[in-house]
């Protein structure tokens, strides 16, 4: 309700955002929520807390923050550009977790501004995971800052590795268990408000069950995931997933991943991952 | 004690001969076994001027064998024009079988038993063998051991007619795991972590290499056409990587779910064709004008227990080399040509890897060193079975007349061939020259 009451604030031009810090100090992992989350996203329970998993208990302080005075801009007509994810050590379920978010960097972007948000998950003060949330506040005119570039091209051969099923009611499922019910979303009457003709997926939900696939059955120790996200998917759809692992990077195993449509030409996002096994 | 036998003799090739391998269901659909090996044998035959000849014997079989296929070798002989009184006989080991049959004409040779013979094998997947559904064929078979009218009557009362529409198929997959061979294979994939961007490139030199062959005229003495074709129709000398990259897994469902790595382009199509090698001793050789192309010195077969032990499938070729090497004396990298068939390239990756790691070849091979690498430059050097396909029995005498005729071109060197088998086999040979 308070985001949607947020949606009269206007896009403007800001100099920098207002450096604060939201804290959910005390948040216990529950099996049962991780189990709904590994279900929607097509993984299997040995694969351990999903790597994606901890930035679900960073959603309710990214809305208070979009719901605020601190935010410039409302959440509605936020565009998810990118995502980075670093996982430092393995969590597991009945942990307990300090969950924060912070403001982050302005980035010059032609269609608007650009800004992070930088989450950090602590257990027994000590950061296990943390993310760089990358969004596009659209129409912004004279956006500050330096010039957004994406860190990922398309110059490595990919090879057709899956496809999978993202089906009509996808947005919905996912939209329940994550707390993310943007209209765009759930329906094909609730997106053609918003201006899209179905409902598209939720990047976050695209990017996991990409993850499924690509990450073994067996639990990985750190990782990192990066991602940036492309063309709509439009539900229901059969994607494609391409992948290559004859890349250099940073951890033991190291990849290169997108997904796209059925016919496998257009990307619905693209990213970078790289893990040691546990 | 009668005579003392002779001593062991060299076994000279003296060239083959194979039909065009074809995709199953394309030009051989309606071709059998018979048939297919029968032009083969004649192809031969004409081809060395063996006409009215008595051999000393034709040992060849197929996989995929029809209940009427009883005596293939025999009856395909028959149907040539070699001396009716030439013996044959049926053998069977997968896709072991061609090699095994030269091994076998050659032990005749060497010990003194024959002067010469011809191994071969033929298999097709579109004349598939297909039985009665197994309830009648037991209701079939009582009605013809009853005695009296209603012993008959009884019998067929349990006849129900959904056992008109399910015939017995030959099975996809291994009896004792219900695995495919790509299913088996994916995992061995996995076990050694090849990725799929070296299957494909190894799917692809195979047909570049195989192309090339075709349009140097290498295969003109080795190859008779049939039904109007003249070049293995797999064959795609315009295959790109960029076409392999769109292929989907196809072996991943029940083994790798959305994390597998073989596709219909990395892995061999099923074939129909068929191919005969003629093997002899010198002295028939020379009393027949016939050039020597080279010698088959060495062969060795292996098992794996795939089952209990949960070894590769495909793995048995990694420890059969090695025991060959040891009786011959020689390192893995004493060859000047590797032909290594490609059940799938993933399979022929495993395989060379196995080789390099020392932990394998300490706890598996009993080596204290590893094998070693091979120089890839010399591998498969006319293409292989991802190119051509495998007809089952007939690739063995596809690569050993192959790698004969390349040794006696280059004038001297050795071969070594490798072939695995369904059923955890695997055998392996030496040609020299």
């Amino acid at each position: 309700m308070a985001v949607l009451q947020a949606s009269r604030k206007r896009p403007a031009t800001v100099e920098s955002l207002e450096p604060v810090v939201y804290v959910r100090p005390a948040v216990t992992l529950d099996a049962l929520s991780m189990a709904a989350y590994t279900q929607v996203c097509a993984g299997t329970p040995d694969q351990g807390v999903p790597l994606l998993y901890p930035q679900m208990l960073t959603f309710p302080l990214a809305m208070a923050y979009f719901a605020s005075s601190y935010c410039p801009w409302p959440a509605m007509g936020t565009v998810h550009l990118a995502n980075h994810v670093r996982q430092h050590t393995p969590i597991h379920a009945g942990d307990v977790l300090r969950v924060e978010m912070q403001t982050g960097q302005l980035l010059a972007h032609d269609k608007g501004q650009v800004f992070n948000l930088e989450f950090r998950v602590l257990k027994d003060d000590q950061l296990v995971w943390e993310a760089t949330q990358t969004l596009l506040r659209l129409g912004v005119k004279n956006p500050v800052g330096p010039d957004y570039a994406s860190a990922l091209n398309n110059d490595h051969p990919l090879s057709l590795q899956s496809s999978f099923v993202a089906d009509g009611g996808i947005g919905r499922r996912y939209g329940r268990i994550s707390g993310d019910l943007n209209p765009i979303h759930l329906s094909a009457l609730s997106a053609r408000i918003f201006g899209f003709r179905r409902a598209i997926a939720h990047g976050m939900w695209t990017q996991a069950r990409a993850l499924s696939a690509m990450l073994p059955r067996h639990a990985i120790a750190q990782a990192q995931v990066h991602v940036e996200f492309k063309t709509p998917l439009f539900l229901p759809a059969r994607p494609t997933l391409w992948t290559t692992r004859a890349i250099e990077g940073d951890l033991s195993h190291n990849a290169l991943f997108e997904a796209r449509n059925a016919k496998g030409d257009k990307p619905h996002l693209r990213a970078s991952l790289s893990y040691n096994l546990a | 004690m009668t005579q003392a036998p002779p001593a062991i003799r060299r076994v000279a090739i003296l060239g083959g001969n194979r039909i065009p391998f074809a995709r199953s269901n394309t030009v051989y659909a309606n071709a059998s076994n018979h048939d297919m090996m029968t032009a083969t044998l004649q192809g031969l035959v004409d081809r060395f001027n063996l006409h009215g000849e008595r051999l000393g014997e034709v040992v060849g079989g197929a996989v995929m064998k029809h209940a009427r296929d009883f005596n293939l070798i025999r009856e395909s002989v028959l149907s040539t024009t070699l001396a009716p009184e030439t013996p044959a006989f049926d053998i069977q080991q997968a896709c072991g079988t061609g090699l095994e049959a030269a091994m076998l004409v050659a032990n005749k040779i060497a010990l003194g038993h024959i002067e010469c013979g011809i191994a071969g094998g033929v298999d097709t997947t579109s004349d598939a063998p297909m039985g009665l559904n197994e309830a009648l064929r037991k209701i079939l078979l009582q009605v013809s051991r009853a005695k009296t009218s209603v012993q008959r009557l009884a019998a067929l009362s349990q006849f129900r007619p959904q056992m008109l529409v399910k015939p017995a198929l030959p099975r996809n997959g291994e009896p004792r795991t219900g695995y495919a061979m790509g299913e088996h294979c994916e995992l061995m994939a996995q076990e050694w972590d090849i990725a799929r961007e070296d299957q494909d490139a190894l799917a692809l030199q195979s047909h570049q290499n195989l192309a090339r062959a075709f349009k140097d005229g290498f295969f003109t003495d080795l190859m008779t056409p049939y039904k109007g074709v003249t070049q293995d129709n797999n064959l795609r000398a315009d295959l790109s990587l960029e076409k392999l990259r769109s292929l989907r897994p196809c072996f991943d469902k029940k083994v790798r779910p959305e994390q597998g790595t073989l596709t219909p382009g990395n892995s061999t199509p099923l074939t129909d064709g068929a191919s005969a090698v003629l093997l002899a001793s010198e002295a028939w050789a020379a009393a027949h004008q016939l050039p020597v192309l080279a010698y088959l010195t060495f062969s060795e077969v292996a098992a794996v227990d795939f089952f209990d032990k949960k070894e590769g499938l495909l793995m048995a070729p990694a420890y059969a080399v090695p025991r060959m090497l040891a009786r011959a004396q020689l390192s893995l990298q004493d060859f000047d040509f590797y032909e290594i068939h490609e059940a799938f390239a993933a399979q022929v990756l495993c395989t060379l890897k196995s080789w390099e790691d020392p932990i394998f070849c300490l706890n598996k091979l009993g080596l204290a060193q590893p094998l070693g690498a091979i120089d890839k430059s010399k591998l498969n050097v006319n293409g292989s079975s991802l190119a051509a396909g495998h007809p089952f029995a007939a690739t063995g005498g596809r690569i050993v007349a192959t790698l004969a005729k390349m040794l006696a071109q280059k004038g001297s060197g050795r071969g070594l061939i490798s072939i695995c088998a369904a059923g955890g086999q695997g055998v392996v040979a030496i040609l020299e020259r």
